[in-house]
This record gives structure tokens, sequence and C-alpha cells, in this order.
């Protein structure tokens, strides 16, 4: 029986999935849409790995990272749980360990981490507005009619981008509305928009920061190569994208559960453990806090969101 | 005789001067009744209140009030404009007291702070003093005793403060007007987050004031915001002695807006801004501030390991 350790990165919009051996190899990985649907995801997510994990594996350890990482972690009994920042870090060093500067722009967060020698000495993420993040991309792609998967290809073909307003998505929205109102090309539209979500970026979370080469670029938008291409015009720089780079965060998370040393034998039977949660106002006190139960087989594991403790 | 109940309410001011006003009041023989900490129903009670354009603080103060409303005979709302040239305070502070004159029944104190104009502290004592019907003299000895008591306090707590900079943990400088830090639903739970990370926390309302607004030149010469300036002043001060600085304001204070952004750009420190609006959910400020201890933890131990580095090249 050889070890492995499963890494489970939990987005707003995907759901990413990897395992590795002990040499921090891909054993397998899955990919998939949250869709609003935390806990499905992960089961969907557990069921693919699992068909592809060959039977010489048994996983030693499981990491949760992403904005669900907590409910997650709960649910898969995972022995660490981090959050995406340190996870990206550490995954993106095991394969570029010169990296200076990370930038990364997911479903509804995007930020940048400044490393040095290996150590992570600065990072700055969006504030809680979701301006020119991943979920703004694919809503403006639904709005023009092209598919997500070919936005980044067809931005490519533009010559002129149009200009369109960077600092906040909504006047983003309009300004893109007027300019297909008025017969600029879709491809020019679509480039523009890449554009305003490289300019958003760094006029956002890249403010002030020391932006140096090697540079590498992750998250679900380092797979629009629009984005990437602007990044590299803008930046002046080079701009390295891992063919894994979707999936730096779980790799990440998964060296972390191998390194934490609390092993354990895990089973991916999650599918059959019925896994819920409730949610409900207490009218306890007058701070009706919104409180989030938790059910694992019908038994309360846990509950949060209490203010004063009581749950 | 009844005594005359004075009430107020737990939020802005109270953070500045609760201590003092209790004190002076019950000295002159006044029943003080304060409104509880911040709950959801004074929130969202403020926030129906208020108008659209007012910060946080101000529409939980609004909430306050409401609480208070039929508790007692007299609100103590001062009105602030200045503590002397080039020592303002947020306009707010000066409109507080007509906007609940007029949209509350129960009466408020007049207290006016003009340090320009003559209208010092001790003055809005003594005023207050005539109109809860003692002589001057009885109201300028409560003042003084109540001063001296609170002063007393005051040096204890910050003292208390700065005693933990020598604490061997990770120390973060946490910047924020104290009405919003020590808020129960605005400050706490993130302060109570910190915690639970195992960091000392170092507050920036608690240092000597005087030292501390002097202090705040280094970091700009141009700013009129007194309570600004008392707590930016505190960076200098702890400059090589903690980790971080975590700047804490409320949605859309202007004052915070402006300075916070400024510093932040001048100090080396590692710094993170967290805006509070009404927002429910502690997931987003628990992924910053989490990963913000960790990048301090990591840069520490970058630290040490250049420290160390030092001794074993000598010995080569």
């Amino acid at each position: 029986m050889k070890d492995c350790y499963l890494g489970i990165d939990i987005g707003s919009i995907s759901t990413k999935g990897v395992i590795l051996d002990t040499e921090n190899n891909i054993v397998c990985s899955s990919y998939l849409w949250t869709e609003g649907n935390p806990i499905g995801a992960v089961k969907n997510l557990l069921d693919v790995l699992k068909k592809d994990l060959p039977e010489s594996y048994c996983i030693k350890g499981i990491g949760t990272t992403g904005s669900a990482r907590k409910l997650i972690g709960l649910m898969v009994d995972a022995n660490i749980v981090k959050n995406e920042i340190t996870a990206h870090a550490i995954g993106t060093l095991s394969r570029y360990p010169d990296t200076h500067t990370i930038l990364e722009i997911g479903g509804q967060d995007s930020k940048i981490i400044l490393l040095e020698n290996g150590i992570i000495t600065d990072y700055s993420m969006n504030t809680l507005c979701a301006a020119g993040t991943g979920s703004f991309l694919s809503s403006q792609a639904k709005r023009l009619g092209i598919p997500i998967e070919e936005f980044g290809t067809l931005a490519l073909k533009s010559k002129t981008p149009v200009k369109i307003a960077a600092r906040c998505t909504v006047f983003a929205e309009s300004d893109l509305i007027h300019k297909a109102q008025l017969g600029y090309e879709k491809k020019d539209i679509v480039a523009g928009l890449c554009k305003s979500i490289v300019l958003n970026y760094l006029n956002n979370v890249g403010k002030g920061k020391n932006i140096k080469g090697p540079i590498v670029f992750q998250g679900g938008v380092s797979k629009n190569r629009g984005v990437v291409k602007y990044f590299e015009e803008i930046l002046n720089e080079k701009i390295i994208v891992d063919e894994n780079s979707h999936l730096m965060g779980a790799i990440g998370i998964a060296i972390l559960a191998h390194n934490h040393k609390k092993d354990k034998s895990y089973t991916l039977n999650i599918k059959d453990i019925s896994f819920e949660t409730k949610g409900i106002e207490c009218n306890h006190c007058s701070n009706h806090c919104e409180l989030l139960k938790i059910y694992k087989d019908e038994k309360l594991i846990d509950s949060w969101g209490s203010k004063c403790g009581k749950y | 005789m009844n005594k005359i109940k004075i009430g107020i309410p737990r939020s802005i001011l109270y953070y500045y001067y609760g201590e003092l006003w209790t004190n002076f009041l019950k000295k002159i023989n006044c029943e003080v009744i304060i409104s509880p900490t911040t709950n959801r129903e004074i929130m969202e009670k403020g926030n129906k209140i208020a108008n659209d354009e007012m910060c946080l603080s101000m529409k939980n103060l609004l909430g306050h009030v409401f609480y208070l409303e039929d508790k007692c005979d007299y609100l103590l709302i001062p009105r602030i404009d200045n503590y002397g040239v080039d020592n303002q305070t947020c306009t707010n502070f000066l409109a507080m007291y007509d906007i609940i004159k007029n949209l509350f029944q129960t009466p408020v104190l007049n207290y006016n702070i003009d340090v320009v104009h003559k209208d010092t502290e001790e003055k809005g004592f003594i005023y207050i003093g005539i109109q809860l019907g003692c002589t001057k003299k009885q109201a300028l000895e409560a003042y003084d005793q109540a001063k001296k008591q609170t002063e007393e306090q005051k040096q204890i707590q910050i003292k208390q403060n700065l005693q933990k900079l020598k604490s061997k943990k990770n120390k973060l400088l946490i910047v924020g007007h104290p009405y919003n830090l020590y808020d129960d639903l605005i400050g706490k739970p993130i302060l109570d987050y910190l915690k639970k990370l195992d960091v000392e926390l170092i507050y920036s309302d608690l240092f000597y004031h005087q030292m501390t607004s002097k202090l705040s030149k280094q970091l700009s010469c141009e700013l009129y915001w007194k309570f600004n300036k008392e707590n930016i002043g505190s960076i200098p001060v702890v400059e090589n002695k903690v980790d971080g600085v975590v700047f804490l304001s409320v949605f859309p204070c202007g004052p915070d807006s402006l300075v916070n952004e400024l510093v932040i750009r001048k100090i080396k420190l590692p710094c993170l801004n967290l805006i509070m609006d009404d927002l429910d959910s502690m997931a987003g400020f628990e992924t910053r501030l989490e990963s913000f201890v960790d990048v301090i933890q990591e840069r520490k131990r970058k630290h040490e390991q250049k420290n160390n580095l030092i001794p074993t090249y000598g010995k080569l």
C-alpha cells in the first residue's frame, strides 16, 4: 500500500480535488462546478476521485481550503483546514520554487501574494466587493452569448480592444452595454473586458505592490488567454501559467496535509453518509443570530454563527 | 425625591467619556442609565431611523438612543466642534446633538465643546450641573473629583495595554476608534477571532494621547482630526515592537478612509485594512485575518532564519 494525500479546494464557482503521492506528484485530480452546493459538489468530487484512484493507494490525510473549507473540513473529517492564501503559496512553490509574485483570480476573490526566498512576505486581497473576478467575467460572457471557454481565444483576435471602465463592475457593465449598442465588434468588447479585468486587478489588489518576476498566474481566470495576454502587455513580464494552475490551491493543501503529520486512514465513502445543514434564527436574545446546524447521519455534530457561544 | 435619570447611549462618545460622565453624574446625585451592549435589535432600529449616508457607528448611536427613549428624563449627547486649532472632530460629532434633538422626544442636556470659542470641557460640565439643579461650585467640585478618578483608571488601562508589548506571542496593533473596536457587533467579533488565533492585541486608543498626537506628525503634518491623530500616532511608538497593524473602520467613515489609506502607504509594517458594514457573515473576514496572521508568522520565521545565518557564517 502506498500513502497518498487528498487536497480539496472548494471555491465559490468550482470545486477542485487532487490526490498527491508522498513525492508530491499528482496521482489523480478532478475539477467540477460548485453550483452553490458545496456538499453535493464534494460528494461528486470524491466519487470521481475514488474511481480514478488506483487500488494500491491509501489516503492518509485530507486537507481543505477555499471559501467552504470549514464546512467541508468537518464533513470529510479533514486533518488540516487552511486559508487559500497559504495553500496557494505552498502549491505554487512546490512547482516553481523561485516564484516572486503569485497573481490569483478566482470566482469571488482575487489576490496577490508576494514571496521572497519561498516565504510569504506580503499579500493583498480584494475587499469584500467581487469586482473584477471570475464571476463577473462569466456573467458578462453569458450576457454576450459566448461560452466562457471561448472567451479568451476570441479576445486574442482583437487588435483594438474597446475601453471599459475598470474601477467598478457596475460601471463596467453599463459601459459594456453602451459599447455593444453603439455597434462595436464582439471580439473588441471581449478584449476590452479582459483588459479591464487586468486594470481593475492592478488598481485594486495590486496597488502599491512591487510586482517582480517570476510571476505565476493562477485561479480559474488564468485559463483565459486574453487576460494572460493583457497582464503580460501591461506588466511587461512573462507570465507563467501552469497546466494545473486551477489546481494549485488543492495541491498546496494536500502538501500541507502531508506535512501536518497526523496521518490516519481515510476511505472515500462519503457518498452514503447523509450530511445536512439547517439554518435557523435563534430567538433566545435580541441578537437574533443566524445559526447553522450541521447534521451528520442525522446527528448534530456542530453549529456555527452564535455570538454568545450558547451553541 | 426621585433622582433625575440621565440616559447615556453606549455608543460613540460613551467609549471616550462614559466613565467620566457616570462619575460626575453620580456625584451630583443623578441616576445614570446606560443602554445595553449593541445587539441586532438596536442595530436594526438604528438602521431604520438613520439616513442612508450616515456611517454604521452613527446608525448604531440612533439605535441606542431609541432604546433610552421613555426610560430617562434627559439624554446626554454632547455637541463637539473642536478641541482647539487643528484638533477637530468628524462633522458627525458636531451634528449628533441636533440630529437627536430633532428625532427624539426626550430632552437633551446642553453640553457644548468648542475650545476655539472658549467652550471647554470644564465649562460644559458646569453647565450640565446647573441644568440639573446644582450650584456652579458643586458642579466644579464634582467635575474635578470625577476627572481625577477617571484619569487614574485610564492610566492603569494604558499601562496594561503597553505591558502587552513585552509578550512573546505575535503582536498586532489594532488601529481604530474605541467605539468601533469594543462594540459587540462591529469590532468585537474580529478581535475575538484574532485572540483565538493566539495573537496579542495592542489597542491604538490606549496610549498617552499627548505623545501620540505629536508623533502623528511623523506620518503627516496636515491632519486635523484629533481622534485620528491620536490613533495613528501609536504606530511610531510601537513600530519595532509589533509584527503588524490592523486598521479597522466602518463604512463610510470619512476621516478613517482618508487617514488609513495615507498611513498604509507610509509605514513599513504589514497592514490589513478592514472596513466593516452591516455584514452578518464573518467568513470573508476570517480568511483575511487567518492569512494575515500566517504571513506574519512566516515573516518572523524568515527573520529568525536570517539571524541564525550570521553565527554559522562566523564559525566558518
